[in-house]
């Protein structure tokens, strides 16, 4: 998901369709199956509890995420809005609960490593996505719990 | 005809050229804009208005990476965007990068006021967009914008209760105005590394027309102009500022166009307080891989 330094901005003539066609742009981003905001699902977020498998140790693996602010994982939380597996290969897609997220990049990279250290996982992609806009009804009721104890009003 | 962006790789040259110019403009508003309104931070006339303000700047920074993300799947990155552009290479209007007037409260909520009113309609018009990913952030962007206007709303409210905060507001309006009309002028199409020509600049209007005629945009940048002008003057004037546009003019547009600052920012050509601000923002990045620390004095003998 992190993009950082893996390529610098691009020069060239906008205007030169053969020179356009030369550009790969498929290897900077591996997933460009989107969904239209308009068409969000209502059953997120999701939180495993059908999984099995390998699908079910990926799910075991995001519980084990905290929110670096709050004693909160981000499952509970209500972050994680999908997990497809598809042999060895993960893509986690999830949400953050604010826009200018200071630890958006250390959120991302634990739910990455968390995922890439589970037996059976070749390669995992971790996309935000922000529709449908995440609330405060999307955390679980063990979460509620952990964020009371912790001293806030949910 | 909508384009289609439901893939990222095989766009035409035209849907590229469209969503970059598109992206570009959204994302270098919200990130300028950003910048300037940190310089307010320990400086605001409260504590309360302080963390306002930050956390507006905290948003909109937040707001410039949701639209650089998406320039990332046609390969342009995040960080290079940012600090490795060159600075005539940015798409905001000028608005968005002068200075504020030294310690002048009311620039800060009046650009605040001009501005966010322009981003709402501008979202509003990319809800619909035919880039899902575009369309995937706008609900959680007009989400924390509403506060933004009702911050810079009232604070209008209360400057404009007497003689002098009004005053300020007027000097303010009388400057800014013409800059906040840079907001929906066409952006010259982002060369990224190569400097813009006069064709390019001609090319401006044809490729807004693109963007609108794709569909990643529904509205054009007239009506959202004229959408804008619709809420910002009689709002103003129910504060008694006197707002330098004649809506009942025989041409409007044209007096309009006329007020229009040179520099426009979204042609590439800039203040120069935007090339000073960029060398600011740029320079810890700059400096990252520096071995030395800063001396504030010479070392002591001995």
């Amino acid at each position: 998901m992190t993009h950082d330094g893996t390529a610098g901005v691009e020069g060239g003539d906008l205007d030169d369709e053969a020179n356009d066609a030369d550009r790969d742009h498929g290897s900077v981003c591996a997933y460009t199956e989107y969904r239209r905001g308009d068409e969000s699902p209502t059953d997120v977020p999701r939180t495993g509890a059908a999984a099995d498998g390998l699908e079910e140790a990926v799910w075991d693996a995001l519980a084990g995420v905290e929110d670096p602010e709050m004693p909160i994982g981000v499952v509970d939380l209500g972050l994680i809005y999908d997990v497809r597996v598809d042999d060895g290969s993960v893509v986690v897609e999830m949400t953050l609960t604010y826009s200018g997220c200071p630890a958006r990049t250390m959120l991302t990279e634990n739910v990455e490593e968390a995922v890439a250290a589970v037996d059976g996982v070749d390669d995992v992609g971790v996309r935000l996505v922000w529709s449908p806009e995440w609330t405060v009804e999307m955390v679980s009721e063990s979460g509620r719990d952990a964020l009371r104890e912790f001293g806030l009003s949910v | 005809m909508a384009g289609s962006f439901e893939a990222s790789d095989g766009l035409s040259s035209r849907e590229r050229r469209a969503l970059e110019t598109l992206l570009t403009r959204l994302g270098d508003d919200e990130f300028v804009l950003a910048e300037r309104y940190t310089e307010w931070q320990v400086r605001a006339p409260s504590l309360e208005s302080d963390l306002a303000l930050a956390n507006n700047a905290q948003d909109e920074l937040g707001h410039a990476r949701l639209w650089y993300d998406v320039l990332a799947d046609v390969g342009l990155d995040e960080r290079a965007l940012a600090y490795e552009r060159d600075p005539a290479d940015f798409r905001h209007g000028t608005l968005v990068e002068l200075p504020f007037e030294t310690g002048d409260w009311a620039d800060a909520v009046l650009r605040s006021y001009l501005y966010d009113v322009a981003e709402d309609l501008r979202l509003e018009a990319l809800t619909a967009s035919s880039h899902p990913k575009i369309a995937d952030r706008v609900g959680k962007i007009r989400s924390e914008e509403k506060y933004h206007r009702e911050h810079a709303r009232s604070w209008l409210e209360r400057l404009a209760e007497d003689d002098d905060g009004r005053g300020r507001l007027q000097d303010a309006l009388d400057r800014l105005f013409p800059h906040a009309l840079t907001l929906f002028e066409p952006a010259v199409p982002p060369r990224l590394g190569a400097k813009a020509s006069e064709n390019d600049v001609a090319k401006a209007a044809a490729v807004d027309a693109d963007v609108v005629d794709l569909g990643l945009r529904t509205a054009t940048l007239e009506e959202l102009r004229s959408e804008w002008l619709s809420i910002v003057v009689p709002f103003l004037e129910s504060l008694d500022l006197a707002v330098a546009v004649d809506r009942d003019a025989e041409n409007p547009e044209a007096d309009l166009d006329a007020l229009l600052p040179d520099a426009r920012g979204r042609d590439g050509a800039h203040t120069e307080a935007w090339f000073d601000l960029h060398d600011e923002l740029t320079r810890t990045y700059r400096e990252l891989g520096r071995t030395e620390t800063t001396t504030i004095m010479e070392a002591p003998d001995g």
